[in-house]
């Protein structure tokens, strides 16, 4: 099949009423709890991810997929308005998003945010639509080695690529493996760590424990904190929105430059949007004939980073959907969230459901026009949310992560999880635990050691066969690269300050 | 001599929690061979990185100074004890009092008594889980019941 047919057999899954409706749904209760100051991209999608549970495969994706850059986009609102980042990515908005709000140009900040992810969200698909089926067809060829490289690759990188300690990320991303374990062993039926509890069978709750350690801990951590008494209600209506033609002419070729970053980093294992938006930035600082007016206000250094970090968002599809190796937390979520409908994302997703995959990239780009829409004319709404005071807003997002979490399998112990795992949550933000990498271990965990026990019962019981196949083994060279840093790093003895962010 | 406590305490949990998988995974389930691994093998693996990575975090620590993070404790509390409230009022008394519950627990992380606000989230939640669980997803979630 060609790419047309592709588009053509995409589109027509896409655009049935029920999918537009999901994706319309998805994306507007993504924006709604994306604004919510506080909650990042991983605590809004545990959130609504058992609202999707009930919906057909296709549907679920697709309302997933929506609620995703619906948060993305609804976190860049409470970045620029509040200086409140819900996600690593957006904290690089905040740098001159907050500044402009300030000035009264909170408006123009928005609007040309929207744009410049339109566009650079835009670029993502195009990429993933060209990509993705060439990888997954080289892919086929890949054995259990290979993927067991591949995903020890990508926990390292994702662990060790974070802004806190890198040996504390491996620790935590080893520690979310562990969590990993719990439940019947595939391969002899044996009861692992289910201590004599019957419903541990199953293994941990994916949703109890993303909801406990990202939805409840950072809503811990945000009370007392946000005050939307800044908000300058004039600045936003649409009317002020209009950017000028300066802001128009700064504006293109950090967009251009931020989507070939973004499209880059989003496809390799760890990075994603945060670095992307990182790296944006600093580039748009480095080549700008105005430098001094970043962190004051420069427009460059808000689109420049949006149209990166949803370009990554984009791309950051490739190798989840291609290889089922999600390459960042947000779409470790997502492969989760696959799999609880039965659905093995792999080189064989194209050809065997190529329905749903097309239908899934033609809804992304549906998806995104639903955001045009919602975000401009429609900005006034989210304002007005971000002034609902924080002491009413917080009880009620608590509701729906208790009400969520119980209603996926009708269980209390799966509430009781959630009271844990929040615990848990605040322990790690008491020690400075990164928690991203625990949620990417405990997803990627149980496949690892599928992957890696089939691995050496092919190879007889040698390890060699790891290093010998010539994918796994440079792969595994890449992770020792990582491995070196990480341990070196640990013994610095005065460790360089770096840029401090939220984890997401 | 500056210690980094903070670091040291983490190293020294994650020191156990590794000890503890690995020693759990070899004393309770089957090794294996390294051709056909059992259902230990994995886990112990993974338990004694751990153990590694916790002297990792833990020793460089003795070395360095460092600062306590400080949380406060009233909200933390207050809004783990909302979702135990919930937990423990949903079985018998369904969802919408529950959810009350749950509002009212957690307002506590708030140092001021607000009853007019609580009431009206209380309102609001408990038509939009009406509107949202029974009618648009029509789950098969009791709202009220009577347990007596």
């Amino acid at each position: 099949m060609g790419v047309i047919d592709n588009l053509l057999l995409g589109l027509g899954v896409a655009l049935t009423l029920t999918n537009l409706f999901y994706c319309f749904a998805g994306v507007f209760m993504g924006t709604l709890i994306g604004v919510i100051p506080g909650i990042g991209a991983l605590a809004a999608i545990s959130m609504l991810f058992p609202i999707t549970f009930h919906l057909d495969p296709t549907a679920a994706l697709i309302m997933l997929a929506g609620i995703w850059y619906g948060t993305a986009y609804g976190g860049s609102t409470a970045s620029i308005l509040l200086n409140i980042p819900g996600t690593t990515s957006s904290a690089v908005t905040c740098l001159d998003g907050y500044p402009m709000s300030r000035q009264g140009r909170g408006g123009v900040a928005l609007l040309m945010t929207t744009v410049a992810s339109f566009i650079g969200g835009s670029i993502g698909v195009v990429l993933l639509m060209l990509f993705a089926p060439i990888i997954a067809d080289y892919a086929l060829e890949f054995g259990s080695a290979d993927y067991f490289s591949l995903m020890l690759l990508g926990l390292v990188a994702a662990s060790t690529i974070t802004d806190s300690s890198a040996v504390k990320g491996l620790a935590m991303v080893t520690l979310g493996v562990g969590f990993g374990l719990v439940g019947t062993d595939i391969y002899s039926g044996t009861q692992r760590f289910t201590f004599e509890v019957i419903e541990l069978g199953d293994g941990i709750s994916l949703v109890a424990l993303a909801m406990g350690v990202f939805g409840v801990a950072e809503v811990i951590s945000s009370i007392g904190k946000v005050d939307a008494t800044t908000i300058d209600p004039e600045s936003v209506k649409f009317k002020a929105m209009r950017p000028t033609r300066t802001d128009l002419r700064r504006s293109w070729m950090p967009i251009a430059r931020g989507s070939t970053l973004g499209s880059f980093f989003g496809t390799l294992p760890g990075t994603g949007p945060a670095i992307a938006s990182f790296m944006s930035y600093a580039l748009e600082k480095q080549v700008s004939s105005r430098p001094e007016e970043f962190g004051k206000g420069a427009i460059e250094g808000v689109v420049g980073p949006e149209s990166a970090n949803n370009a990554a968002d984009q791309t950051a599809f490739i190798p989840t959907l291609s290889l089922g190796i999600p390459g960042s937390p947000t779409m470790a979520l997502m492969l989760g969230a696959l799999m609880i409908h039965g659905i093995n994302p792999g080189p064989r997703l194209l050809t065997e459901q190529p329905e749903m995959f097309w239908g899934l990239i033609m809804s992304f780009w549906i998806g995104n026009l639903f955001l045009l829409i919602l975000n401009i004319p429609l900005i006034g709404i989210w304002v007005r949310l971000l002034q609902v005071p924080y002491h009413m807003m917080f009880p009620a997002v608590l509701a729906f992560i208790a009400i969520g979490s119980y209603s996926v399998h009708n269980s209390v112990l799966d509430v009781w999880m959630v009271v844990a795992f929040g615990a848990f949550g605040v322990g790690m933000r008491l020690l400075k635990l990164p928690a991203a990498p625990l949620l990417l271990g405990f997803v990627l965990g149980p496949m690892m050691e599928e992957h890696f026990r089939r691995a050496m019962l092919l190879s007889r019981g040698d390890f060699a066969t790891f290093v010998e196949r010539p994918i796994s083994g440079i792969v595994l060279g890449i992770t020792v690269i990582f491995l070196i840093y990480a341990v070196y790093s640990a013994f610095q003895v005065s460790k360089p300050k770096r840029a401090k962010a939220e984890p997401a | 001599m500056k210690r980094d406590y903070q670091d040291i305490i983490t190293g020294a949990l994650v020191l156990a929690a590794g000890g503890f998988i690995a020693a759990y995974a070899a004393s309770n389930y089957d090794l294996g061979t390294l051709r056909r691994m059992g259902a230990g093998a994995f886990p112990f693996g993974v338990g004694v990185v751990l153990f590694v990575l916790g002297l990792l975090i833990g020793i460089p620590a003795f070395f360095r100074g460092g600062t306590f993070q400080t949380i406060s404790v009233r909200p933390a509390v207050a809004v783990l004890g909302g979702i135990v409230v919930f937990a423990l009022l949903v079985r018998p008394f369904g969802l919408i009092p529950a959810v009350c519950g749950l509002i009212l627990a957690a307002s506590i992380a708030e140092k001021t008594f607000r009853p007019v606000a609580i009431a009206g989230v209380c309102a609001t939640m408990a038509v939009l889980i009406f509107l949202i669980f029974r009618l648009a997803l029509n789950l098969p979630l009791a709202m009220f019941r009577w347990p007596f």
